[in-house]
């Protein structure tokens, strides 16, 4: 049964919500009280963020009810739902650096002079008492850009709880903190839970649910689970719960991994790479034909590892070598003349010209290869679309025609056009940084297969993913990355919930260290 | 596809054309204006009209080339009239002292390579926005073409010098007609048909997803500045040739001609989009109306404000 935790200060009751043929939440309960803190937990698109969306009046649900003291709210637009109290916190997104820190709390309300004039001693003296009620560690006088990220947040709370928040919604709100920063953040909760705010903590991180949270529940596949409570509970028993179940291990990818090439020389090696901030002393190798997952939370260091390699990084330094030939970091063109590609983490800023086309968009990195056969130094549109068309049949793109506008296909699509563009490379390695991110479920499957067949043609992955099936399911070997360290290497794991279980476990470890660090 | 490939040739030329006429709603404006021109302006349907009109607007079609790599690649360059008047100087200056016409041309060019080059580098480099760096260099160029000789004009007395770029005919049309035609060809070929040219259009249109491409973002972008400059220097040996005199203040303002010109043109300002004859046009756009107004009988002062106003039409049907 439920713990027993006050009474209600919203509830959600009964949420529906399809997207299409979609069905992303299927009759889900979801309830906060006065001074508890309630996480919510799930994988990527579980469907968490769309319950969030829905509680914050972005979506309207399909059915059911949500009620704020029991009066019905449903369908009411953000601004109600706002002036209801109900509130999300984002991070730094929504502050203004440029100002100080009272103007931003008080923004939009700013108390006039005569004339209409701000009133700014007025201004900062308000600013200042909400500070002081809630007891952090601000000025009012602060630029918002000089604070750290916890501050930000902070002061982000302050802005919504002065206009009246009563709940807060929290998404990853550590995710960009340092370990000091937590210890601030943390104790910001405390203090709101204290003054009988109701906040919903969404969080990847175990560890700190396990140590914040009241409540804790679980989104999977559109229906939630608990809420169960923390102490009569387990990282273990959380982690199982999350997994996808039902799913054999290995079944939801074919289950086929071939085996790497061991008589080739090594795709990359990688000894004792660092950068000023990120990442401390990494090494590790990929073989010819392997597939090399890397597992680690958002902020460990991962998309960092992925640029330092394809030269993206200025500060990043260490030994690096792609099919046995060694390779100076510092400049992406030196990296895609010795066989790296590079799929990015965000296809329509760092992956596509959206307003170019298709075909341009796949020819970007091997232009100098499309050169006339006439011998004259011109490029040739007809070898442009020639590779373009070989690259549509292959990964089985769905377009209107070459010429067509990169920005007009759906995500999936596009990110098949990345692929296609480095694939025409004819690379040794293949970075994969969250390729099948944002793409719907036939597309991940293309995605993973046509991974899985890359690799087969000798081609070394380093795949990395935030979604642990994928990784347990196609990667030969994982590797662990916590706080810009590899702790450790797993071969053959096909288990998402024994690996998730790991992973949490080595950031707790590597937690409870830096903590005994800070204070010797 | 396979649909396409089926339609018949006139069709599918026909439907490219309405196409470039949907992109480019400005086209309509300069074949209206063009006929209110034909059918009012006394004497306006001519060969030599047509002539008059390509002569004068050659300076501003030469940088306008030169223009459309620098605002494809979302830059923009304030600094090409300045330097053409300072390049006319240095050219006079040279040529007084002298020197070879040959070696002459040669050191004009170079230097406007010069400083296209260090406005590449301030703005990729330093990563100054390039509308405060060539703003600067707009500045200081009009003031060192007056400092040099103390505002003097300097007369140009080398025949060869003024017919190779201004007063000669070959084959029945005036050398700066040529000029024009020979950049526009070297504009053309580098922008549409090589490998530096996409990675211009590729720099302009995604600069990040261009440097997750492995391409050199800051060496395309230096290279478009020095195109630039090299035709502002090659422009301002036209005005020095048009004048017979280096003449410190012939090519201010001229940088606004060329920017509308490119814009016109169907270039956007935010990069990424445009070609070559599309700036040609719009240069010859901006002449026809000049010159139509001019024969119409209406002053000058009084041109500038519907020439004004007509580019701000042009500009507003453009954007997409």
């Amino acid at each position: 049964m439920q713990p027993a935790a006050g009474a209600a200060l919203v509830s959600m009751r009964g949420i529906s919500k399809s997207f299409g043929e979609n069905r992303v939440l299927r009759d889900v309960d979801f309830d906060v009280a006065r001074g508890e803190v309630h996480a919510l937990l799930g994988e990527n698109g579980a469907g968490k963020s769309t319950l969030m969306k829905i509680l914050m009046g972005v979506y309207r649900a399909d059915s059911g009810s949500i009620t704020l003291e029991g009066a019905d709210i449903a369908g009411e637009s953000v601004q109600d739902h706002l002036a209801h109290g109900i509130a999300m916190i984002f991070q730094e997104l929504s502050l203004m650096p440029n100002l100080s820190v009272a103007e931003n709390i008080m923004i939009g309300r700013e108390p006039r002079g005569i004339g209409w004039r701000i009133d700014d001693r007025r201004l900062r003296r308000d600013a200042q008492q909400v500070i002081d009620h809630y007891g952090f560690p601000l000025r009012a006088a602060q630029r918002v850009r000089e604070l750290g990220f916890a501050q930000r947040q902070m002061v982000e709370v302050l802005k919504a709880v002065s206009q009246g928040a009563r709940v807060l919604v929290m998404d990853e709100p550590t995710s960009s903190l340092s370990l000091r920063e937590e210890e601030r953040l943390f104790a910001m909760v405390d203090e709101l839970k204290a003054r009988g705010i109701g906040l919903i903590y969404i969080s990847h991180r175990m560890t700190e649910i396990f140590r914040l949270a009241n409540r804790l529940s679980i989104v999977k596949d559109g229906r939630l689970i608990g809420p169960l409570d923390p102490a009569a509970t387990s990282i273990r028993e959380v982690s199982g719960l999350m997994s996808k179940s039902g799913v054999g291990p290995g079944a939801a990818t074919g289950g086929q991994r071939s085996a790497p090439a061991a008589d080739r020389p090594a795709a990359l090696t990688v000894e004792l790479l660092s950068t000023r901030s990120k990442l401390r002393d990494v090494s590790f190798s990929v073989g010819a034909g392997e597939i090399v997952g890397l597992a680690g939370l958002v902020g460990s260091g991962r998309s960092t590892l992925a640029k330092a390699l394809f030269g993206l990084v200025s500060d990043a330094h260490g030994m690096v070598g792609v099919a046995g030939k060694p390779l100076r970091l510092g400049d992406p063109a030196r990296a895609v003349a010795a066989g790296i590609a590079f799929v990015p983490e965000d296809r329509r800023l760092e992956g596509l010209v959206l307003d170019h086309s298709l075909s341009a968009n796949v020819a970007l990195p091997s232009l100098s290869l499309l050169l006339s056969r006439s011998g004259l130094p011109v490029v040739s549109d007809r070898r442009i679309r020639g590779l373009y068309e070989e690259y549509r049949e292959r990964l089985g793109i769905v377009a209107r025609r070459p010429g067509q506008r990169a920005g007009e296909l759906s995500g999936g699509n596009q990110q098949k056009i990345v692929f296609a563009k480095w694939l025409a490379t004819k690379p040794r390695l293949l970075i994969l940084d969250e390729p099948t991110n944002g793409v719907d479920v036939n597309a991940k499957a293309d995605m993973r297969a046509l991974m899985r067949d890359v690799a087969a043609s000798g081609v070394g992955v380093l795949l990395i993913s935030s979604e642990l099936d994928e990784l347990a399911g196609s990667a030969h070997r994982i590797l662990c990355l916590v706080d810009g360290r590899i702790t450790r290497e797993l071969r053959d794991a096909r288990d998402e919930a024994a690996l998730r279980a790991i992973l949490q476990s080595d950031i707790a470890d590597r937690g409870a260290d830096a903590r005994n660090r800070l204070e010797a | 596809m396979l649909q396409a490939a089926e339609q018949p040739e006139r069709t599918r030329f026909a439907a490219s054309l309405w196409r470039t006429l949907m992109q480019r709603p400005t086209y309509l404006i300069f074949a209206a204006v063009t006929a209110f021109f034909v059918i009012f302006a006394p004497n306006f349907a001519t060969l030599g009209t047509a002539e008059a009109i390509l002569r004068i607007t050659a300076l501003v079609s030469i940088m306008a080339v030169g223009m459309t790599f620098v605002i494809i690649c979302a830059e923009i360059d304030l600094s090409v009239g300045s330097v053409a008047s300072w390049s006319g100087m240095v050219a006079a200056l040279l040529l007084q002292a002298n020197l070879p016409t040959a070696l002459a041309i040669f050191l004009v060019l170079l230097q406007g390579a010069v400083i296209g080059f260090v406005n590449g580098v301030l703005v990729t480099k330093l990563r100054i926005p390039s509308f405060l760096v060539t703003l600067g260099m707009l500045s200081i160029f009009s003031g060192l073409a007056l400092t040099i000789t103390d505002t003097e004009p300097v007369p140009i007395v080398d025949d060869r010098f003024s017919n190779m770029f201004w007063n000669a005919n070959l084959v029945g049309l005036p050398v700066p007609i040529w000029w024009t035609l020979l950049l526009v060809v070297i504009g053309f070929y580098l922008l549409q048909m090589t490998v530096f040219g996409r990675r211009v259009y590729a720099v302009g249109g995604n600069l990040v997803a261009a440097r997750f491409s492995g391409i050199k973002s800051d060496r395309i972008k230096i290279t478009a500045f020095i195109f630039s400059s090299v035709t502002a220097a090659l422009a301002g040996m036209l005005l020095a040739a048009r004048s017979t005199a280096g003449n410190p203040s012939l090519g201010s303002g001229l940088e606004l001609d060329v920017i509308a010109a490119v814009i016109i043109g169907g270039t956007s300002l935010f990069g990424g989009v445009g070609d070559i004859p599309g700036s040609v046009i719009g240069a010859i756009f901006i002449g026809i109306l000049g010159f139509g107004l001019l024969v119409m009988g209406l002053s000058t002062s009084i041109q500038e404000v519907i020439k004004g106003a007509i580019i701000i039409l042009a500009v507003a049907l453009n954007r997409r």
